[in-house]
């Protein structure tokens, strides 16, 4: 994809910052801890960062 | 000369230096012991120094004596000559500066830490994830804190509760804070706005729209949050918020009504003559213009227009109901406006320092008036847009609160609102669910005085009976006051096996703790109004407004709860009969007689003392991971209980155990009973499940039927920050394509930036 700006109606403004859209950036997470939500573990102490790896799911089920 | 011994002539101080000895050192503290206990003289000082020279001069015939050794040898020639009780003071003191020194040296280790190391790598730093360990004052604010608690231990502590402290029997929460404060309050804004107040500059009087009242609302709980050091929660804010409404509704109707009629008649300036014949007819009525009238309202405030203002009957008529019209469409936008103002206010301001948003948690549901279901809409539209860029919103909590008869059931009042909560909560994660009906609530509710719904703090904290004052078992003006949790799982190791002994030491520490959150109490009772500026300063906290400014505290903090948690039955139940109340159906009995054991001395520690004694759920922040590590260094790495890094949570089911979302509720379900200090339970489910709005409104409808007091359904919800997508992410973004870290394909961004245009990201900039 050229690196052009092109200024006409019809077509939309790509410019040099197109070519890097999104490099580096990651998804955020958002995890529930202690009552809180976070979107990053980073935050947390070792302790409940263990505790979040180890989260399973609860199945809807009725009778297990 | 031969065979004379050489004098000393240097000492070796503890730090390795060398300096010269002086004998005057040695006498003068030898004195200063003697004249503690009255025993001895000058004389007898001198002659004791000159021993213990003779002494020294003996052992280190060529070398320097150390302190220690020259420490040791003055308390044995003290006992020699038999100055016994002097050498007993002597003793005494040599140890407690062995303990300041060492405290200090912590203290100092504890600085270096938060000064040098980086957040990701200390665990220390993130104690409190809600505080930015790297920034200049969130360690500050870290250093403030060590500080404190090495003064605290040093100082204020009973021996024997600092033992336990430092072993790990016990945990004493936020106890940087222990002469200071006390824990969090539940907000009563109605009240509050009516009065006015003060932050300290300037006098806010009674707002007077929704956005006021919004804003003054983030106000108050960043005003009490400065004054304390947990949470704040509003346990009113339909209520609240619904008088705001009313108040814009009326406003805005007003001007609108002016407005259309101006435009009739082509005048300007009639808004004086429409207010008075407003005004008139509303006395008349006995009820101001609002969002229902009652339905002759507005044929009367039509007829009196018409007549008043020149403007033919059935165009005056056609009229009010534009203005209706427009007046509810105005209102609700704005309401929106300011609901989505107060989300974004609390998730953004600081206090505390500047280092930390304020932990706040906001309760509504049972308003049934069409201003507070207004209110709730939009607060919880607000919530489901998120921020700016359509962030989750972490701040606050939001608790809403389901009751049969109001907005459980369909056909009750607010059944809509409980629909959308769950609907937003299955994509926002809030709200949380608080249970009105639960036998142990519902004990307290009588309808029309919201004063009597359980309320709660986001974090847990329930306040609700009221042992010290039965006429006042409300949730309004009212809080925790501390709080200390008991290492259970300890006790089932140490007990090893034995059921007998388990009860026996958990009495012992049960006693303990209690006593620990009198002595706190002592210290928190004898503050002044004046230590509390804005939660007893502007009559936040309940009765708090009959004392005047320099008066102490002692009676109206006995209002508030003295909690006792705990942590880790699970493991305690593993511990002590080698299953936990998951897997064995016969361990769940176990475990409820443990905890009505708890449960059952603070309710007899409540009645002896008249105060509010509450046991509670603890929520184990930082303590999740603590008493385990000490006790994986006491009792090695036991399967099931001390090979994790953490112990699980109150009285869980352990999260890493596979068992179904309705069991795991039956289970949990009757401890919230037992914790009248606080209780939550947890379902994590899958994203797609809780894409499913019916499945997530399933498990709230399980919480209510197995009589949970506190639910919260956990769920994943990712978001790309670069298109904005909420919801399920795995590998790939499914709104832009794009994978974790990698850039958006660029063959996707013309047509993202047609189909998204409002996305600032695709303007390149993030």
């Amino acid at each position: 994809m050229d690196n052009q700006t092109v200024h006409n109606d019809n077509e939309v403004i790509l410019d040099n910052r197109d070519e890097k859209l999104g490099e580096g950036v990651g998804f955020e997470r958002i995890r529930r801890i202690t009552g809180y939500l976070v979107g990053t573990m980073d935050k947390w102490n070792d302790a409940k960062r263990a505790e979040e790896r180890d989260r399973v799911k609860h199945s809807l089920a009725e009778n297990e | 000369m031969e065979g004379l011994i050489p004098m000393i002539r240097s000492v070796i101080k503890r730090d390795g230096r060398r300096v010269l000895y002086d004998q005057t050192k040695i006498a003068s503290a030898i004195l200063r012991a003697m004249e503690a206990v009255r025993e001895g003289n000058a004389e007898d000082a001198a002659r004791v120094a000159d021993s213990v020279e003779a002494k020294l001069e003996a052992i280190f015939p060529a070398k320097s004596p150390d302190i220690e050794t020259i420490q040791d040898t003055v308390e044995h020639q003290l006992m020699q000559y038999g100055f016994n009780d002097t050498a007993k003071a002597y003793i005494l003191y040599r140890a407690n500066r062995t303990t300041t020194r060492d405290a200090n040296t912590a203290l100092m280790k504890t600085i270096n830490e938060i000064t040098q190391e980086d957040a990701i790598d200390s665990d220390l730093k993130r104690d409190n994830a809600n505080i930015d360990g790297n920034t200049a004052m969130g360690s500050m604010l870290q250093i403030g804190s060590a500080g404190a608690k090495a003064y605290n231990e040093m100082y204020l502590l009973r021996p024997e509760h600092a033992k336990a402290f430092r072993e790990g029997d016990i945990y004493i929460h936020d106890f940087d804070f222990y002469h200071m404060t006390t824990t969090c309050t539940q907000i009563d804004i109605l009240t509050l706005f009516h009065n006015g107040f003060s932050t300290g500059h300037g006098y806010l009087r009674e707002p007077q729209s929704i956005a006021s009242y919004a804003a003054l609302a983030a106000i108050a709980i960043q005003s009490n949050q400065n004054d304390q050091h947990g949470g704040q929660s509003i346990p009113n804010f339909d209520y609240a918020m619904a008088e705001g409404v009313g108040k814009s509704y009326h406003k805005n109707f007003l001007r609108i009504l002016t407005e259309v009629i101006e435009d009739e008649k082509d005048e300007d300036d009639l808004q004086d003559a429409v207010e008075k014949i407003l005004t008139d007819v509303e006395r008349t009525q006995g009820e101001l213009a609002k969002l229902e009238n009652r339905p002759d309202f507005d044929s009367r405030l039509a007829a009196a227009l018409s007549e008043g203002m020149g403007v033919p009957t059935d165009v005056m008529a056609h009229l009010m109901q534009r203005v209706r019209s427009r007046a509810l469409k105005r209102t609700d936008k704005d309401t929106y406006q300011a609901m989505e103002g107060f989300v974004h206010n609390l998730n953004t301001m600081h206090s505390r320092a500047g280092a930390q948003t304020p932990f706040s948690s906001i309760n509504y549901g049972t308003d049934t008036t069409p201003e507070g279901r207004m209110a709730m809409r939009n607060v919880l539209l607000a919530l489901d847009a998120g921020l700016g860029h359509g962030e989750t919103c972490i701040f606050p909590i939001h608790i809403f609160k389901v009751k049969e008869g109001v907005n459980y059931n369909p056909g009750d009042p607010n059944y809509d609102l409980f629909r959308l909560s769950c609907k937003v909560s299955a994509k926002r994660l809030f709200p949380n669910f608080v249970f009105l009906d639960s036998p142990y609530n519902l004990q307290y509710y009588v309808p029309g005085r919201p004063e009597t719904e359980v309320a709660t703090m986001g974090c847990r904290t329930r306040v609700m009976g009221n042992v010290y004052d039965p006429t006042r078992q409300i949730a309004y003006s009212r809080g925790n006051l501390s709080f200390t949790s008991i290492n259970l799982p300890r006790i089932a190791l140490e007990s090893q096996h034995d059921e007998a002994a388990f009860y026996k030491r958990l009495d012992e520490l049960l006693e303990l703790v209690a006593q620990q959150l009198l002595d706190r109490f002592e210290i928190q009772a004898q503050k002044h109004v004046y230590n509390f500026p804005f939660l007893m300063g502007q009559g936040v906290w309940l009765d708090s407004d009959k004392l005047h400014i320099t008066d102490t505290v002692r009676e109206v903090l006995k209002h508030g709860t003295l909690s006792i948690g705990f942590i880790g039955l699970a493991e305690t139940l593993t511990a002590l009969y080698g299953h936990h109340h998951g897997e064995m159906p016969e361990m769940e009995e176990k475990g409820l007689e443990i905890i009505r054991h708890m449960r059952a001395f603070c309710d007899k520690k409540s009645q002896e003392m008249k105060m509010n004694f509450t046991l509670l759920a603890t929520p184990a922040e930082g303590l999740s991971g603590k008493f385990i590590v000490q006790d994986q260094k006491r009792f090695g790495k036991i399967p099931g209980i001390t090979d994790r890094e953490y112990y699980t949570n109150s009285f869980h089911i352990p999260v890493w155990y596979p068992i179904s979302a309705y069991d795991k509720i039956r289970l949990e379900a009757p401890y919230h009973a037992l914790c009248n200090a606080g209780h939550i339970s947890y379902v994590e489910l899958d994203g797609d499940t809780a894409r499913n709005v019916e499945a997530f409104e399933q498990v709230v409808r399980w919480m209510h039927d197995c009589e949970i007091g506190y639910g919260s359904i956990n769920h994943p919800v990712d978001r790309d920050p670069v298109c904005g997508y909420v919801g399920v992410i795995g590998d790939v973004c499914p709104r832009c394509g794009r994978r974790e870290g990698h850039r958006v394909p660029p063959s996707r961004i013309e047509e993202l930036k047609k189909l998204y245009p409002d996305i600032v990201a695709f303007r390149g900039i993030e």
